[in-house]
């Protein structure tokens, strides 16, 4: 076992210097390369190139006086085991002033669905009880929102960021029927709106990305054909396909070898399908190492081509997870004010079934959802 | 008068107070009062500042406290500063009965620092001292330095009053005699 993962280790170490290598190579010519993705349909997602792929942008300064906003969203999901079909969303807010008046707003707020419009969603005519998905991408829209009215009220502060778990490419939502897609989708990309209008930049974090954008496009950059097909691919005869060297590779893997602590990438332009229905709000990424790890950061178009404010946002995003121990701190707060534990999924339903007794409503729950809360010997 | 602390868990011997603002907690050996019906008089003998949320602790920056306020605000969020009071007395009668309360203070209760009348009637005789030593889980000896050091105070070094806590203490003490003098010693 041990030797086979040495054999892993070595050959993997070999992959990563390959495409090392090709970053350097495909950068001195980086036009060529971005023209072939652009015309070439492949099965993988390739990262768009406006820049060399190996550029290293050194840390900025950072201003005094900041202010970093935050939310984040837990659930309690409807149990049909349980005393009524109703379910919660709580989220939570974080507004972190730092500087000369260093201050913090920590909160959440819980709300609680159980009306018929929000137990059921209209597909395409048909009425479909909320389920996980649905719930889950309510959930975003609302941290979204909250993330606008933390901004809207700290609109007085200087340099400003808001700062998001995760990614800002809504890509659950391709195969959701379009009315259901649209629900969601308009009102985000209003909001997206609003940050723009206010120049308040909104940055999806995501630690220890697994993404393959960049050495995707690097393994474009080896397929010998001029543009290349991948459903007409010329050589699926040989042992080896042309672009199969690297693959494997994750961008994380490229670039820790790349910028050093507080040094970011080029900025990429993401090519998700569902950025298609963003317009002008489309998303595009760079990797930023933060000493304990490369993370891919996310933010929308009209930051990406602001030098100013993707200074602002390098220097800030690096601040934060250095504060943080690398993770950012607004963040991890925002988690920490969100977070519903099992405990907390169990007295709520305690106090949901409590209050049908006091209004003298006969409570009866399934002998499963009995069984799991007594479980006998 | 703005209150100093409220009442988060009540016991018929003690009770628990959280201050309003971290690290503003009244001082060791200091004579406290609830707003309850009846109130009900103390001493602060331990002051607890920590995490307000179960499962996460405190851990060090390496940076001062202006540091911190400017550069990590949110850890003052995140603390939490109680004190816990020994039980001496409550109101009766509109006079100070040196007997355990009947019930203790409510929860949510407001805690204020006593009046310099009150702490006069408090310390006048030596109950407070022997409800010091009758109890367990309290630094019984600095608890009795620290509230007759206050107790003084208020009555600006009067030598004749320390003289007499003093003859009680070695009433009190009996023939442990080391112990007596070292509290002594620490007084004056």
């Amino acid at each position: 076992m041990l030797r086979e993962r040495k054999h892993f280790v070595d050959e993997f170490s070999e992959k990563i210097k390959l495409a090392q290598n090709e970053l350097h190579n495909k950068s001195q010519n980086w036009e060529e390369l971005s023209q072939k993705i652009e015309q070439s349909k492949t099965s993988w997602l390739l990262a768009g190139i406006s820049s060399a792929l190996d550029i290293r942008i050194s840390l900025p300064d950072r201003p005094v006086n900041y202010t970093a906003i935050s939310s984040d969203g837990s659930q309690i999901f409807p149990d049909r085991h349980e005393v009524l079909p109703c379910y919660l969303i709580n989220i939570s807010s974080v507004v972190l002033n730092y500087g000369e008046n260093g201050s913090a707003n920590l909160s959440s707020d819980p709300v609680l669905f159980f009306k018929d419009e929000d137990r059921f969603v209209i597909w395409e005519g048909k009425k479909i009880p909320a389920n996980s998905n649905i719930i889950s991408h309510k959930r975003t829209l609302m941290e979204f929102e909250r993330l606008l009215h933390l901004a809207s009220e700290n609109s007085d502060r200087e340099n400003i960021i808001s700062i998001s778990d995760g990614t800002l490419i809504l890509w659950s939502l391709e195969g959701s029927p379009s009315d259901f897609k649209n629900a969601i989708l308009e009102p985000f990309l209003n909001i997206m709106d609003e940050f723009k209008n206010r120049r308040v930049p909104i940055v999806g974090y995501i630690s220890y990305p697994g993404s393959t954008d960049v050495v995707n496009a690097l393994r474009l950059g080896l397929c010998p054909e001029k543009v290349s097909y991948c459903n007409q691919c010329p050589y699926t005869d040989l042992p080896e396909l042309p672009c199969s060297p690297i693959e494997g590779l994750t961008d994380r893997n490229l670039f820790s070898s790349l910028l050093k602590e507080g040094e970011m990438s080029s900025v990429f332009r993401s090519s998700s399908k569902i950025l298609e229905s963003y317009g002008d709000h489309h998303i595009y990424f760079f990797y930023l190492n933060i000493g304990q790890e490369i993370a891919r950061v996310e933010i929308p178009k009209w930051v990406a081509e602001d030098p100013d404010i993707l200074k602002l946002v390098h220097t800030l995003v690096y601040d934060q997870a250095k504060k943080g121990k690398g993770y950012p701190v607004a963040i991890s707060e925002s988690h920490e004010q969100a977070v519903v534990r099992g405990k907390d999924r169990n007295f709520f339903f305690d106090l949901v079934k409590e209050s049908m007794v006091k209004a003298d409503f006969n409570v009866s729950i399934s002998r499963k959802g009995i069984s799991k809360r007594v479980p006998g010997v | 008068m703005e209150h100093i602390g409220e009442v988060i868990e009540s016991s018929t011997k003690g009770f628990i107070a959280q201050s309003p603002k971290i690290g503003k907690s009244p001082s060791f050996g200091t004579f406290v009062k609830t707003d309850s019906t009846p109130e009900v008089y103390g001493l602060v003998y331990e002051i607890i500042t920590q995490s307000s949320e179960p499962g996460r602790k405190p851990t060090a920056y390496d940076m001062s406290i202006d540091e911190l306020k400017r550069e990590q605000p949110q850890i003052f969020e995140l603390l939490k500063t109680e004190f816990h009071v020994l039980i001496m007395a409550h109101a009766q009668s509109k006079e100070i009965k040196f007997t355990l309360s009947p019930l203790p203070p409510p929860i949510h209760s407001f805690i204020y620092e006593c009046t310099d009348k009150e702490k006069r009637e408090l310390s006048e005789q030596d109950f407070f001292l022997r409800a010091i030593m009758s109890s367990s889980n309290v630094p019984v000896d600095d608890l009795i330095i620290s509230s007759l050091c206050n107790a003084d105070k208020i009555r600006k070094n009067d030598d004749e009053y320390l003289v007499r806590m003093g003859k009680s203490l070695s009433r009190c003490f009996k023939d442990d005699y080391e112990r007596l003098s070292s509290i002594l010693r620490r007084i004056l």
